[in-house]
């Protein structure tokens, strides 16, 4: 980990996640403020008005009874997981593929930064930068939904949701950051590094459509949980730890390809 | 202090370096010619760490240019062939970082340098003019005072005036007992600078000699205007020189050595003009290795 080099990349990369963050937060603070305790039938009633199958593939689920649910299906069904996807997309092709691609990255290795020590810095930034996005929007969602409706949020179990849809997240970012990692070419990387989480984002949302096909959801790393479960108070803690290793796994097998890999800059 | 045995480094396509052995000493600066793809870049990687070799060795300093890269680089300066600087900065920021990530204290250089190129680190690296870059990437690459440099085409993009500071740069860094390696495809560059120089052509080291044994064999060429051409073609040649007729102008070729004579002669023609013909790198590499044959 190189201090310099960490202070770098805030500097390079503040305005991508400032821009998420802010249209997160505007984003969840309509959807709060949307909510109204009185109003959960008239939103159900809503619901059937589109059919059933594109409300589930959606996340959308049709039976909450709380807010912790409200955000449950309709903030962290699809939404918590797409956008955090194009962020980690973005910063992980710029972080390394394209820096390897332009040949900018000769500017860090010919300083006395050894390999291992600008993957382990650039993954620290991807991956905090990440966590203190979603950890802004917990707090914001919180305040917010507390400040407008004090009884109805269930703030434990809220914390654990998002500690799983962080988690999920942080592995989609460990995905396009490996494949950065293998690519010297921004294009495969980008195809990689998106093609594979948004495929895993399909199979999830197929899934769910019907019961025939919920094997599909299984192999996919965003079917592991139901976040309607977890709102009404259910632990993923096995999952969690799965998120976990497969983290620690992809981040060791990006600085060991880096480590040796040939970069004709 | 920069020692390259059997390196051979290949790429997919083929290409590639192969086989080069070379020892650079302390102190000495070694111009790098070749043709452009014979090869120059590739060596210049290996000797950076960028990419492992496929066979032999390479070291700075004793230490192997890939595995102990991060030591080498603490006293080692490197300027890019074609420069892509980290993106969304002021040249002045990442001169700065530089500072930073090399625990540098004194600036004092750096200063020097920037005024010496008269160059202004200012504004977003993005705007800057090739020129201007290649000014920043010299800075970056000296402002450390490191002992061993590695130069891929330092003056490309600079004006003759720049050029010609960056060769008394280079002068003074030698003065003060650096040791360099650059790369070109200009001789004169090399000429006025280097104490040996090797030459490489598609991925094989041809040539390694001193600068002196080089420009002496290296012949020069003359292109002269008098009132009669036929009748200058036929008396220099007769005098035993490489004289012929070229789009109505008298070219001659002399090696350095018959320069006395070859003037001398010149005194017995009427001379409306008389030209030195510049002469590229594959010129100067055919004679070189037509002369070395013979020898």
């Amino acid at each position: 980990m190189s201090f310099a080099l960490f202070k770098l990349s805030i500097k390079k990369n503040w305005l991508l996640f400032v821009i998420f963050t802010l249209v997160l937060m505007m984003y969840s603070g309509v959807m709060i403020s949307m909510y109204s305790p009185e109003n959960v039938q008239n939103l159900m009633q809503m619901f059937e008005l589109f059919p059933p199958e594109m409300m589930k593939a959606f996340g959308f689920a049709s039976a909450f009874t709380d807010m912790t649910g409200y955000l449950a299906s309709w903030l962290y069904g699809l939404l918590m997981v797409g956008f955090p996807m194009v962020y980690s997309i973005l910063l992980a092709n710029k972080l390394v593929a394209k820096s390897v691609d332009t040949g900018s990255i000769a500017c860090l290795l010919s300083t006395p930064t050894s390999r291992v020590k600008i993957i382990i810095t650039k993954a620290v930034y991807a991956l905090l930068s990440l966590t203190v996005m979603l950890a802004i929007l917990f707090a914001f969602n919180v305040l917010i939904g507390k400040a407008m409706f004090p009884n109805d949020l269930n703030v434990e179990a809220f914390l654990n949701l998002n500690i799983t849809v962080l988690l999920v997240n942080l592995v989609v970012m460990c995905i396009s950051f490996f494949f950065s990692c293998v690519f010297s070419d921004s294009k495969l990387s980008i195809g990689f590094g998106a093609g594979i989480p948004i495929a895993f984002l399909l199979l999830k949302m197929l899934g769910d459509v019907s019961d025939k096909v919920e094997i599909l959801k299984k192999i996919s790393i965003f079917g592991w949980y139901d976040p309607m479960s977890i709102a009404a108070g259910n632990t993923v803690w096995v999952v969690n730890g799965v998120y976990l290793i497969i983290i620690v796994i992809l981040l060791s097998l990006s600085v060991i390809i880096f480590k040796q890999k040939r970069l004709a800059i | 202090m920069i020692k390259v045995t059997d390196l051979t480094l290949k790429y997919r396509s083929g290409k590639g370096v192969f086989d080069l052995n070379f020892e650079i000493k302390k102190g000495e600066v070694v111009g790098y010619l070749g043709p452009n793809g014979a090869g120059k870049t590739t060596t210049i990687r290996a000797l950076m760490g960028f990419i492992k070799q496929d066979d032999g060795s390479a070291s700075i300093n004793g230490l192997d240019t890939f595995a102990d890269a991060p030591e080498i680089m603490k006293n080692l300066g490197y300027l890019p062939g074609e420069i892509t600087f980290l993106e969304g900065m002021t040249g002045e920021e990442y001169l700065n970082y530089l500072a930073e990530v090399r625990g540098m204290k004194d600036l004092k250089r750096q200063r020097e340098l920037i005024k010496m190129f008269e160059f202004s680190p200012k504004g977003n690296i993005k705007k800057y003019s090739k020129g201007m870059k290649q000014k920043l990437g010299i800075v970056a690459a000296f402002m450390h005072d490191p002992d061993v440099l590695i130069l891929d085409e330092p003056t490309s993009g600079l004006d003759p005036l720049m050029q010609n500071r960056f060769v008394e740069l280079i002068q003074e860094e030698k003065r003060r007992g650096k040791t360099i390696l650059m790369s070109s495809h200009m001789f004169e560059e090399i000429e006025r600078t280097c104490d040996h120089v090797l030459i490489i052509k598609e991925g094989h080291l041809v040539a390694s000699a001193d600068i002196e044994t080089l420009k002496n064999s290296q012949r020069k060429g003359y292109e002269i205007k008098t009132k009669d051409n036929a009748q200058a073609v036929t008396l220099l040649t007769k005098l035993g020189f490489d004289a012929k007729l070229v789009n109505d102008i008298v070219e001659v070729y002399i090696t350095g050595e018959s320069t006395d004579q070859f003037i001398k002669s010149c005194s017995m023609l009427h001379i409306d003009s008389f030209d030195v013909k510049s002469q590229s790198l594959e010129d100067v590499f055919m004679h070189y290795y037509a002369k070395g044959a013979n020898v």
